[in-house]
């Protein structure tokens, strides 16, 4: 097995942008996350897979071959086949890549904890989509005023219905 | 699901007169839900939701009748998914509806379900075999999307404006997954071809249908701002993306007089036959009895659920 004897490396989608002095697979590494962060949520135009925790990591070797790891938000998520087609084409095009294999992880468990900030802020200024954390009312993002629960169950499985108290607007809500 | 609470405190505008209302719009004023617009904007505005919310529910049903059915546990996977999808659109925009004071929720449901309100045409048409829901996922659901699109445009009732942005963004994701749907269709063996072609058959008109007859002049929807364009526009926008693709797969249209003008480029359709529309819209179409039948049946036999529901919501 060839593969033993490359130099791989790992990094989580966060970290920043190495020094053109690191080796090969370490500036393969942030070109890969850089591709990453461009790839959407099939079903939310805008939100990259990158800031709602999808990816868990990325491994890269001085070959040019990458593995990417992801977590689904829900088992049986139907976008899962998109999710991966759109990683691997995105993937594949970036300089140097020679080859893409996307695997989804069962740990570990995807939360809205992984939603980060700025998802967080896009969710709610251009879907008005909320995120649940832990179990405080959802903040409305229309008028920032509290929210009731309507429904559990959403137009997604990652989602739940609530109304803000203030200004009644229907909010739906990210969840875990 | 816990009843609605209250609409919002009544601190809204007011306009003097329909035309003060008017010219608020024309500057791209957005109405929202504790405003006091015209009875006659209310009154179209939710007449028009109203046919919405009925549509994505019959819809979401359509769609729920073959997760038996499907084939193979992707497919059946994604129309789950997409049952999901409608139902909780009809659910989001029964509320939005509900808002606007002319009928309840319930109200809204008893209606549909006794066969006394509107849903889209193209529900009240059988599904015959799979590739019914292929034609249905590819033609149907983008013909909804165009629609839908040009509605997002321009808007004037807020609540429904922000709740289209996000149904436009998961239709989008629908058209892919019929775009996938049909091409294992168009790349398959003969006899999925030739059951392709049959779907075809039967859903081009009715999808060419679903935009409508062409718009009057003076249509209110324009004038209010909640569609931008006129349903022929959008019924052109439609059939020049899909002729060319369908014939590219080597399908056949089934209108004998549909032409390439080689000149303009232009794909040109036929006279369209619009005797049986109304019918169906009046729930007098090929399959309007069995759907709202089975809507009925379904409604009551889900009652449980609902219940359990709301016990649970007074207990927490």
């Amino acid at each position: 097995m060839s593969e033993t004897a490359r130099l791989w490396h790992t990094i989580d989608a966060s970290e920043t942008i190495a020094d053109a002095s690191d080796p090969v697979s370490v500036r393969l590494a942030d070109r890969v996350a850089a591709a990453l962060a461009e790839v959407d949520d099939p079903e939310m135009p805008g939100i990259s897979i990158v800031d709602l925790g999808l990816v868990e990591h990325v491994s890269v070797n001085d070959a040019g071959e990458v593995t990417v790891g992801l977590i689904p938000t829900f088992t049986g998520c139907p976008a899962l086949a998109m999710i991966r087609d759109d990683v691997e084409r995105a993937v594949s095009e970036v300089r140097g890549i020679s080859r893409v294999e996307v695997r989804f992880l069962d740990s570990p468990a995807w939360s809205v904890e992984r939603v980060n900030d700025r998802a967080r802020a896009r969710l709610g200024a251009e879907l008005g989509v909320a995120v649940q954390v832990g179990s405080s009312p959802v903040q409305c993002p229309r008028c920032a005023g509290t929210t009731e629960a309507v429904s559990m169950f959403g137009p997604t499985r990652c989602r739940s219905v609530a109304r803000c108290r203030t200004c009644g607007e229907m909010v739906e809500v990210m969840r875990s | 699901m816990t009843t609605t609470t209250a609409p919002p405190a009544s601190t809204g505008r007011r306009w003097d007169d329909l035309a003060a209302f008017m010219e608020f719009l024309e500057d791209d004023g957005i109405v929202e839900a504790s405003d006091h617009p015209p009875e006659e904007y209310r009154t179209e505005v939710f007449k028009f939701i109203e046919l919405h919310a009925n549509s994505e529910l019959m819809g979401g049903l359509t769609e729920r009748d073959w997760i038996p059915r499907a084939p193979g546990l992707r497919r059946k996977m994604a129309i789950i998914a997409k049952t999901q999808d409608e139902i909780g659109h009809a659910h989001l925009l029964y509320m939005v509806a509900a808002d606007m004071g002319v009928k309840t929720r319930d109200q809204m449901l008893v209606d549909l379900l006794a066969g006394r309100s509107r849903f889209h045409n193209v529900f009240h048409y059988p599904a015959v075999t799979w590739a019914d829901q292929v034609a249905i996922a590819y033609l149907v659901d983008a013909a909804a999307l165009i629609s839908q699109q040009a509605v997002f445009k321009v808007c004037s009732y807020g609540p429904y404006r922000r709740i289209l942005k996000r149904i436009v963004a998961e239709e989008g994701f629908h058209m892919r997954h019929g775009e996938e749907l049909l091409m294992t269709f168009a790349e398959g063996t003969e006899i999925q071809r030739a059951m392709f072609q049959d779907a075809l058959d039967r859903w081009w008109l009715p999808a060419l249908q679903l935009f409508g007859p062409d718009s009057k002049p003076d249509d209110e929807l324009i004038r209010f701002r909640i569609k931008s364009e006129p349903n022929e526009v959008l019924r052109d926008r439609w059939v020049q993306k899909y002729a060319p693709l369908l014939t590219g797969y080597g399908f056949e249209i089934p209108d004998p007089d549909l032409r390439h003008d080689p000149e303009t480029g232009r794909w040109e359709i036929g006279s369209i036959d619009w005797s049986h529309l109304t019918a169906t819209l009046d729930n007098a179409g090929p399959d309007s009895a069995r759907r709202i039948r089975d809507a009925a049946e379904h409604w009551e036999d889900t009652r449980w659920v609902r219940d359990a529901l709301e016990r649970t919501g007074e207990a927490a």
